[in-house]
């Protein structure tokens, strides 16, 4: 018998913002984001009757958008979509950022995050996806292990290339800050 | 030069941006009603016009691609869906060949408004595919930007050959 929409709520709602920040690392766009976390809601949802059985359900949880988002991601591949660069698929996340109460400190972070934006693009998936969750997202080496099932060994060493790609890419761009 | 500290703090304020206004209700509620919807319908493909209804359009391909230049114009004969504005849907392209067709070359045209999702703007989206025998399924993420609808035109090439499909959008 299947459980109440209530307890489906219940288990999955203290998990919302975290889940959907990692939608946005993974994706880098706002309609994919959300259209990645609708995706989980409804396999969870069909998954309801385990759901409520497992000790983390926030891991559970991340690593089903984990495996939704490559599933998506080779589905793209295979169809080899040459009209399109990775860079393209990026970018429209500068919208609806809040402003503090400076302009002129607002244009400059505005300026930085555009200039990071764009590095970030140049970057495989591999290497994007673990910088941003390791350094912005604050998530443990380990965590990204569990998440990404990537060899730790692996995971340090494309963090360790992924920063040293970024601040190549920022300094040849001559756009360094700070 | 730029040390991992830097890089890092630079990183720690790249920030993601709110989703929209009420966007997590939205995405409850459509997740119980379409957990529930999906559960309900393990539903296997009969016709084209229970296809159709589910958001499906199928063609033959087979020995009419290599014998038929194009499919009758007549609107009538055009399988037709309809979206919701601004909300993302799979429709389901299914090509029913008769033959295995390697290198086949795909284009899909879409319409003013309707776009492919992850493809921002781009009205033609080409590539090289194959085709096995049996039934070929395409899923297309579509999300209409405008209430205008259209059609979108699916052309299959093969060697000299080419036939179009046409799947008729309507937006609600």
């Amino acid at each position: 018998m299947k459980l109440p929409a209530c307890s489906f709520e219940k288990i999955v709602r203290p998990h919302f913002e975290r889940l959907y920040r990692l939608a946005w690392r993974l994706t880098g766009r706002k309609a994919e984001a959300e259209d990645l976390f609708q995706e989980l809601l409804i396999k969870a949802y069909g998954k309801l009757d385990h759901l409520v059985h497992i000790d983390e359900p926030g891991s559970w949880l991340a690593r089903v958008m984990y495996n939704l988002f490559i599933d998506e991601r080779r589905r793209f591949a295979r169809r080899r979509m040459h009209t399109v660069t990775e860079g393209e698929l990026r970018g429209d996340g500068l919208a609806g950022l809040p402003d503090t109460a400076d302009p002129v400190r607002d244009v400059q972070r505005l300026q930085r995050i555009e200039q990071l934006d764009a590095a970030l693009s140049q970057l495989s998936d591999e290497h994007r996806i673990i910088v941003l969750l390791h350094d912005t997202e604050g998530y443990k080496l380990s965590e990204i292990h569990e998440l990404m099932d990537i060899p730790l060994g692996t995971i340090k060493s494309r963090l360790h290339r992924a920063r040293a790609r970024l601040r190549h890419i920022l300094e040849a761009d001559g756009t360094f800050f700070l | 030069m730029q040390d991992d500290r830097e890089i890092r703090a630079l990183l720690k304020d790249y920030p993601v941006p709110e989703p929209a206004a009420g966007f997590f209700e939205r995405a409850l509620l459509r997740a119980t009603h379409e957990g529930s919807r999906r559960q309900r319908k393990r539903w296997v493909m009969t016709g084209f016009g229970s296809a159709v209804a589910a958001g499906l359009a199928l063609w033959l391909v087979g020995g009419l691609f290599l014998t038929t230049p194009n499919l009758p114009d007549a609107e009538a004969t055009i399988p037709g869906i309809t979206m919701t504005l601004a909300e993302a849907q799979t429709v389901n392209l299914v090509f029913a060949s008769a033959t295995a067709l390697d290198a086949a070359t795909l284009t899909i045209r879409l319409p003013d408004g309707i776009e492919l999702f992850g493809f921002p703007g781009q009205r033609e989206i080409s590539w090289q595919t194959s085709l096995n025998t049996g039934r070929n399924l395409l899923p297309l993420k579509l999300i209409a930007l405008s209430a205008v609808g259209g059609e979108i035109l699916a052309t299959l090439e093969h060697n000299d050959r080419s036939r179009t499909f046409r799947l008729r959008i309507e937006v609600s």
